[in-house]
């Protein structure tokens, strides 16, 4: 099973309130700006609220996406985008299943979730937190977390949410 | 340069369509703040004293806060002003959730509203695209229909205020809804938006705001947050938002029951907020960076009364339970759920409801006046149809859709002595012979009856450690009585100041009043950070007074004077009959003297002295309002 780390959240226990999109923005960019961070929060009128940050897959699309090749994989496992090689041509953003890759819209660079842990340790709800598939398995083990995410995953990657 | 705000302000003339951009005036801002202080100053200057709060005269104001957007706990709060048409005073009214952010983030700070339109529109903002849109297909709809429709038509990263059905009607106490169930309730502006034919505002923010020290923000924000999360009142705020108040204040005798003849329920236990939390809570919802999560989002899932969607609060569980003698608790959230959808004040609507039942119990309204409804106590299917009634005007909703004081007014017969309510709005959800301070605080709030002006809450459960911190010892130990009427009237002042300050900058009373855990040093703190703006604790209570004043000079010139800062005969008068607080009554005017006295207002009158204008910088304002001798 793979190990590598990734950020989830219970959108049964997040209360969508941003703060998580809020640190991170201000982590990076020094600026407060939901379409400056490199997480983003869906609320749902059925009560749902999805924190979203990147999956880290094991295949990482976004990877062989990229024509100038700015996209790699660290030794110990997380996906970065090197700034000197990427110009902004958003094909990682296409082709990221989860919408997890976004371009900043000044610097025209892709950004995306590194696991830092930021906003994990301010998350008022303990509603997120970094995983890897075998501790998500042992800690919800009917995959109600995933499943929902799979269940709206229109709602989260669809068109309308790339708007 | 002030930091961490939109920098711009829209001004929009319905009838001429016209839209035009104003810099932030940072003068302005120094000596008012923004938000609500920002718009007692810019409504005082632009609304005639003779003007028809319906009519197209009136100027209608969003404001966002200074912190609004920030990081600081809860600072998600926008403000709405016009001229009432409930009160015919000032009308204000607040709330939480994602658009007032999402307007600072598009770059505006506020947005001032004249003139009507010729048909229905909307407003459309995507950042700098500023559009009045053609809004007749979503005009008879009610909020959530308005909010699906603009975020099918814009995306459904927008965030929306609109009115529903209520406002439309021109209800005296619609509210104006954003993000689906958040509500500024109060003052009935959802009627102001209406008579101007503006159904909804859509807004869509891209932008990034700058703050003025972005290396210290995040550990700033770390320390405020534990302290928030570290509070004892936080776990329980989580667990049950507002919602045990209701088992709280029927422990003291304040909670308002059968239209306000007593303070206690003998059915509180079927609508509290443990049967509530077991039964009813999918979970705690937060708006823009709140810790303290007070939002319920609540489903009943079968029966006539099924719904799923945000609510209640503590208000809504007295208003359609309390007060109207109701314990059928799917009822109440049911009917909190309509007041959402067509857009009202569920205060005003529960105690307009009330006073109906307390009149048709006393045999002065009958199946005649009511179209056949049966109004006896705790009719729940009659509570709910009357929501639906007055939200459309039909048959007898039409008269309480006008407010309990003018349909006692149009019934006539003595019911107006079971109005419960000051300078038309009513009372909401503090029988005030159980918490003096409570019943001063209604009658000196600007919109009329208000808990939310002054929200002296220290005396309440025993803040004494705030008491002592922001008062010192003088006025221990009866300032924290709350039965003893000896120094409300310094409190109601101070909160008062304080209270203003924080509708100014976006801020929640949560966090700030109740619990008391940050005040005047720790906004000053965010302000610096944030904004760039220095200012002493003194500096932000004398702006705090300057609102308060300003605020009472917009009365003022509109007729209000002391004889108006009045409560019910039955609060004042008539000892409670029951209850913790039983044989109380309000000691209002030897509180009033006390107040009037800390303000410097004219005893008589409650007028504002010049001296105390001139102190405030409010000479020009009170030029031939104030009264001019010691």
């Amino acid at each position: 099973m793979s190990q590598l780390h990734f950020v989830i959240g219970d959108p049964e226990v997040c209360t969508g309130c941003m703060i998580c999109v809020t640190v991170c923005s201000m982590h990076f960019y020094k600026v407060i700006s939901p379409e400056r961070s490199r997480t983003r929060v869906v609320r749902l009128d059925n009560g749902l609220d999805f924190p979203l940050f990147c999956r880290n897959c094991e295949d990482a699309q976004c990877i062989p996406a990229c024509p100038n090749g700015a996209i790699s994989r660290t030794s110990k496992g997380t996906v970065i985008v090197n700034n000197a090689k990427c110009n902004g041509t958003g094909a990682c953003v296409e082709a990221c299943p989860y919408f997890a890759v976004h371009i900043h819209p000044d610097t025209r660079k892709a950004i995306k979730c590194i696991q830092c842990g930021e906003c994990v340790r301010r998350c008022p709800a303990d509603a997120i937190w970094i995983t890897t598939v075998d501790e998500l398995t042992e800690r919800d083990p009917k995959g109600k977390i995933l499943g929902l995410h799979e269940e709206y995953s229109e709602e989260l990657y669809g068109e309308e949410a790339r708007r | 340069m002030i930091k961490g705000v939109g920098g711009t302000i829209l001004r929009i003339d319905l009838g001429k369509g016209k839209i035009e951009k104003q810099p932030i005036d940072e003068d302005l801002i120094r000596r008012y703040l923004l938000g609500a202080g920002y718009l007692s100053k810019v409504l005082f200057d632009e609304i005639a004293v003779d003007t028809d709060p319906l009519g197209p005269e009136n100027v209608l104001g969003f404001a966002t806060g200074l912190l609004t957007a920030s990081m600081f706990p809860q600072a998600s709060r926008h403000v709405i002003a016009a001229l009432s048409p409930l009160t015919g005073i000032w009308g204000e009214s607040h709330a939480a959730g994602f658009w007032g952010a999402e307007l600072k983030l598009a770059g505006y700070d506020a947005i001032i509203f004249k003139g009507k339109a010729k048909g229905p529109v909307y407003l459309n903002i995507k950042d700098n695209e500023v559009d009045l849109l053609d809004a007749s297909p979503i005009w008879g709809r009610d909020v959530f229909e308005t909010d699906d429709y603009l975020r099918e038509h814009h995306g459904k990263k927008c965030r929306t205020l609109a009115i529903g059905q209520a406002g439309e009607n021109l209800v005296r106490f619609a509210a104006i809804m954003n993000d689906r169930d958040r509500a500024s309730a109060r003052s009935g502006l959802g009627a102001v938006m209406g008579s101007k034919n503006l159904k909804a505002i859509c807004v869509r923010g891209t932008g990034k705001i700058e703050v003025a020290r972005p290396k210290e923000y995040l550990k700033q924000m770390d320390e405020f947050y534990k302290r928030m999360m570290a509070n004892p009142f936080t776990e329980g705020r989580i667990k049950y938002g507002t919602t045990s108040l209701v088992e709280m204040m029927q422990h003291i005798g304040r909670l308002p029951s059968y239209n306000m003849r007593q303070g206690v329920f003998e059915g509180y236990r079927r609508i509290s907020g443990e049967v509530i939390t077991d039964n009813y809570l999918v979970k705690p919802r937060s708006d823009w960076c709140c810790l303290q999560r007070c939002g319920r989002f609540t489903t009943v899932r079968k029966g006539p009364y099924a719904y799923i969607g945000g609510s209640p609060e503590f208000e809504s569980q007295s208003s359609f339970g309390s007060r109207c003698g109701n314990d059928n608790v799917e009822s109440v959230l049911y009917a909190h759920h309509l007041s959402n959808q067509y857009g009202m004040d569920t205060i005003s609507l529960g105690a307009t409801i009330s006073w109906a039942m307390e009149a048709w119990d006393e045999g002065l309204l009958t199946a005649e006046d009511t179209g056949g409804l049966d109004l006896s106590w705790g009719n729940h299917e009659v509570i709910v149809k009357l929501v639906k009634m007055i939200a459309f005007r039909e048959g007898f909703g039409d008269v309480l859709a006008e407010g309990s004081k003018r349909a006692a007014e149009i019934i006539g017969r003595g019911t107006d002595r079971f109005v419960m309510a000051v300078k038309g709005q009513e009372i909401a959800g503090q029988e005030p012979r159980a918490q003096k301070s409570m019943g001063l605080a209604a009658v000196t709030a600007a919109r009329g009856a208000d808990h939310l002006y002054a929200f002296p809450v220290l005396d309440e459960v025993g803040f004494d450690k705030e008491i002592r911190e922001r008062f010192g010892e003088q006025y221990l130990p009866e300032i924290a009585d709350r039965l003893n009427p000896k120094y409300k009237g310094v409190m109601v002042k101070e909160c008062e100041d304080y209270m203003v300050v924080v509708e100014s900058l976006g801020l929640c009373k949560y966090g700030t009043q109740i619990p008391a855990e940050f005040f005047y040093d720790d906004v000053a703190q965010a302000l610096l950070i944030h904004n760039g703006l220095e200012f002493t604790r003194e500096e932000l209570q004398t702006i705090g007074e300057r609102i308060v004043n300003i605020n009472r000079l917009f009365n003022v010139a509109r007729g209000i004077t002391r004889k108006d800062d009045q409560l019910p005969d039955r609060l004042t008068k008539e000892p409670a009959p029951v209850g913790p607080s039983k044989g109380q009554v309000v000691e209002l005017d030897q509180m009033l003297n006390e107040y009037y006295t800390e303000r410097g207002w004219d005893l008589e009158t409650g007028i504002p002295l010049m001296k105390t204008l001139k102190r405030l910088g409010l000479e020009k304002e009170g030029k031939g309002l104030a009264i001019e001798s010691e």
